[in-house]
Formats: structure tokens, C-alpha cells, sequence
């Protein structure tokens, strides 16, 4: 199969070094604290943020608040309709990927003997989903009020025909190549999540890398203009026009 | 102090390197990095003359401050103190003790399901808050069990809007309009109560829209549901 054609165009017409088209809303569920759905081309996730409240287990907490993270993808989500399965192996691990990952962005020394619950549901899969999974929670967490040390954004990267790709769909992620999933501190340029499958030479896993946190950024800018536009609207509903 | 909002921040952004001398007072939404400072949530950045720095976001969930006034609702009942979920992460406690003129051998009898407005005496990262039913002289001030009336939900951003001065819109055209008491709590609970029930009804389903309309818009919903009453 050929991932990248000769006129260096990608099956689905990107470039290499091209994203796809995001695109997100805010604030969709009304009984969630914090709550968002975040698209990258086709696939498509939602974020729902509950708490903090009150820990399950205190004595865990006590130093700061405890983040459950629950993964699971929806039936209707993939071509072929699929029983849910919630403790299937991959979805535990993407949930702790997923928990790490925000564990690290959330200020939890400022919540002792509390709990975080995130649900991030996947609503179409095509490829990526564990970074979109990543960047729905963050700006459901942003809606939620709970204190961030940085935005962070989440986006993988692969290497097929000898070519380094950008943001892979789901026929480039089963095209058994290697695929890189980073997450990124933008601000403080600080890589928060790097996974690689498949192995790759030293040389161009660094193009790879670079690439992936070029991707990274791009995302974080847009998620960043996203929120304040969300929050001027708000604030511009509650009288604040002139900013 | 009026509070001018300075721009819209997102978490992350750096707001001011702290300077070698002076005195920067941080509010909520503030963080410290090194030498800057820095947001920690999306919403408004607003400083005041005084160097006082925060962010005022619209949030659902309520995190506890001493001196807030808060409604909450009775979920335990113990010897000495009461169990008062105030919306917050944590059940706040109210001591028996802590309405005016009570004694241990006249205690209020409040019951589970019960609401309270009450005051934030302690709210500590790592103890649970706690409230009184009096003002910081023990007079009772308004403070104590609410009977009769409905109350609702809002965020706390709204909450603390409705007790700014000047009044917001909804809330004047609804009082010059409409005979009814309200109790508004920091915690985004609010109740109305009035001797009609009807009226109890127009202001609870009326008073959340007011979150996102303007002053004119405001009144244009009030006139037209009142004018509709008759």
C-alpha cells in the first residue's frame, strides 16, 4: 500500500507535515462540572469533568487530590460495530495514559483528600484517539475551573514510506508502521507523554519527535484560542464588551 | 473595590514577573512559578489599584472561602454539629451551637433535607469547612433555617453577580415587578420565597436566564412575563 503518493500527497490528501482539521465545543453537558468534544478530522471524543469531591479513598489523596480517568469508546464508534468492552486491555491502558498525562497538568497539591473524575467517551475512531481523548479532557478540565499548571496538548506522529507523518488517520495508524503519541506543556515546553510503538533508528525518531511536538503546539494554539473565545463570549453575555 | 478586568487569560499564561520589592496580593486563579506568576484557569483577569491579582472564571463547583455566605442543605444530623452539603468538595459541618442564642439545652431542631444560610468560619485546605448561623457579633442577621420557598442552582460566577451592587437587571426589574425575598448564596444556591406561590415560580424560572442577558434584554423578559400574570 502506498501512504504517500508520488506527488507527496497523503490517501487522504494532507501533506506529510499537515494536520487535520480540528475543531471543539465547550461546555456541552449541563450536570458536568466541566465538559467538551474535540475533533481531529474524523474522529471525534467527548470530555466530561465531575469533582472535586470528596475522595474514595482519603488516605491516598491526603497530599493531593487523586485523578480517575475512565476510557471507553463507544459501539457505534468504528466501522465494524463492536461490543463495549470497559475493561479490555488497551482501554485501561489508554485510561492510564490518559490520567498520567493530566496528573501532571492538574495542581493537586491544591486539593488535598479530593477526586477528579474524567470520562472521556470516543464517539468516532479514525485514528489518534488517545491524543484527542488527551486534549478534550484538558479543555473539559479548563471549563471545569479546576487549576492548571499549563494547557496541555496532546498529538502523534509516524513513519511510513520513509516519510515522517503527521497527525496519522486510521489507515496510516494500521499501516504497521511506528506511531509516536507526544503531549505538550506549550509554555514551559516540557514533553509530558511520549509513547512509541513499533521501533524506529535513532535518527529519524528524533525527526519523528520534533515533528510530533511542531504538531503539538499547532494544537495548543488552537485549543488556547478556542477557550478564549469561549470565555469572552461569556464574558461579553455577563456585560464585559470592551475586551 | 471595583474590580476593572484586565484581559481574558488562559491557564498558563504568564501574568507578572514578581517584582523585587512591593507587595502583590493573589487571589484565586493565580499561580506561582519561579519568579512569575502565573493562571491557572480560564476567565477574566482583573487587578485593583492595591496590587490584588486574580481571575474570576465561571465555575459550577464552589470551593470554600472564610466570610463567604453560602446556602446549603442539612445531609447529617450529629450530637454536636450538623452535616451541610454546601456544594463544595467536601460536606461542610455546622455546630449546634452556632445560631444565635443557642444553648445546649435549646438547640434548633433542624431536620435532614433542611436548608440553611449560613457563614464560612474555616475553610482550610486540609480540614473540612465549617459554618456559623450568626454574624461575627452572634446575632442571628439573617442567617438560620430557610422555610417554605424554592431554591435553585447557578454557577458561582452568577451567584456572586446577583449580590453585587449595583444590582443586575433581571434582578431590579423582577423586585420593582414582583413582592418576593431571595437568599443568595457565593455557593451558587439560591432560594426565593413569597407569599404567593406563583410568584415563588416566575422568579426561580426567571432569574437563571438573567445570566446571559443584557440590561435591556432583561427587562423586556420581565415586563413580558409579568404582563402576561395579569
Amino acid at each position: 500500500m502506498e501512504y504517500v503518493n508520488p506527488e507527496g500527497l497523503r490517501q487522504d490528501g494532507r501533506r506529510p507535515k499537515e494536520l487535520r482539521q480540528l475543531g471543539c465545543e465547550l461546555g456541552v453537558l449541563a450536570k458536568a462540572a466541566g465538559s467538551a468534544t474535540f475533533e481531529m478530522g474524523n474522529t471525534k471524543v467527548l470530555a466530561a469533568v465531575y469533582g472535586p469531591h470528596e475522595a474514595s479513598n482519603r488516605s491516598a489523596a491526603a497530599s493531593g487530590a487523586t485523578v480517575h480517568c475512565d476510557y471507553a469508546m463507544a459501539p457505534f464508534s468504528t466501522g465494524e460495530r463492536r461490543k463495549q468492552g470497559r475493561t479490555d486491555r488497551r482501554s485501561t491502558e489508554i485510561s492510564a495514559v490518559i490520567r498520567n498525562t493530566l496528573e501532571q497538568t492538574i495542581i493537586t497539591e491544591l486539593l488535598p483528600n479530593s477526586q477528579i473524575d474524567i470520562h472521556v467517551q470516543v464517539l468516532q475512531a479514525d485514528g489518534g484517539t488517545r491524543c484527542a481523548c488527551i486534549n478534550a479532557a484538558l479543555l473539559a478540565l479548563a471549563e471545569a475551573g479546576i487549576p492548571l499548571r499549563d494547557m496541555v496538548a496532546a498529538c502523534a506522529a509516524g513513519y511510513l514510506d520513509e516519510t515522517a507523518l503527521l497527525d496519522l488517520n486510521y489507515i496510516e495508524d494500521s499501516g504497521g508502521g511506528p506511531d509516536i503519541s507526544v503531549a505538550l506543556h506549550p509554555q514551559f515546553d516540557r514533553v509530558v507523554l511520549l509513547q512509541m510503538d513499533n521501533r524506529l533508528p535513532l535518527e529519524t525518531f528524533e525527526t519523528v519527535v520534533e515533528l510530533a511536538i511542531k504538531g503539538c503546539k499547532a494544537v495548543a494554539s488552537y485549543m488556547r484560542g478556542q477557550l478564549l473565545e469561549h470565555t469572552r463570549m461569556l464574558a461579553s453575555a455577563r456585560g464585559f464588551d470592551k475586551l | 473595590m471595583v474590580a476593572k478586568p484586565v484581559r481574558i487569560a488562559a491557564p498558563g499564561d504568564s501574568v507578572v514577573d514578581l517584582p523585587e520589592k512591593g507587595e502583590v496580593r493573589v487571589g484565586t486563579g493565580i499561580h506561582q512559578e519561579g519568579n512569575h506568576l502565573i493562571t491557572c484557569r480560564p476567565g477574566l483577569l482583573c487587578t485593583t489599584q492595591s496590587g490584588k491579582v486574580w481571575v474570576a472564571g465561571r465555575q459550577k463547583r464552589y470551593i470554600p472561602q472564610v466570610g463567604d455566605c453560602v446556602l446549603g442543605v442539612i445531609t447529617d444530623k450529629h450530637s454536636e454539629n450538623y452535616g451541610v452539603d454546601i456544594n463544595a468538595p467536601f460536606v461542610a459541618s455546622l455546630p449546634v451551637l452556632g445560631f444565635e442564642g443557642a444553648t445546649r439545652r435549646s438547640r434548633p431542631n433542624l431536620q435532614v433535607g433542611d436548608l440553611v444560610y449560613a457563614r464560612v468560619t474555616a475553610a482550610d485546605r486540609d480540614v473540612d469547612p465549617e459554618l456559623v448561623c450568626t454574624d461575627a457579633s452572634g446575632k442571628g442577621a439573617g442567617f438560620g433555617a430557610l422555610a417554605g420557598g424554592q431554591a435553585f442552582r447557578c454557577t458561582t460566577s452568577f451567584a456572586a453577580k446577583l449580590m453585587s451592587q449595583p444590582q443586575p437587571a433581571i434582578l431590579s426589574a423582577l423586585g420593582k415587578a414582583l413582592q418576593f425575598e431571595l437568599a443568595v448564596g457565593l455557593n451558587g444556591h439560591v432560594w426565593v420565597h413569597s407569599p404567593k406561590p406563583t410568584t415563588t415560580i416566575i422568579v426561580t424560572n426567571t432569574l437563571p436566564k438573567g445570566e446571559f442577558l443584557s440590561d435591556a434584554q432583561a427587562e423586556l423578559v420581565v415586563k413580558r412575563i409579568v404582563s402576561s400574570m395579569q
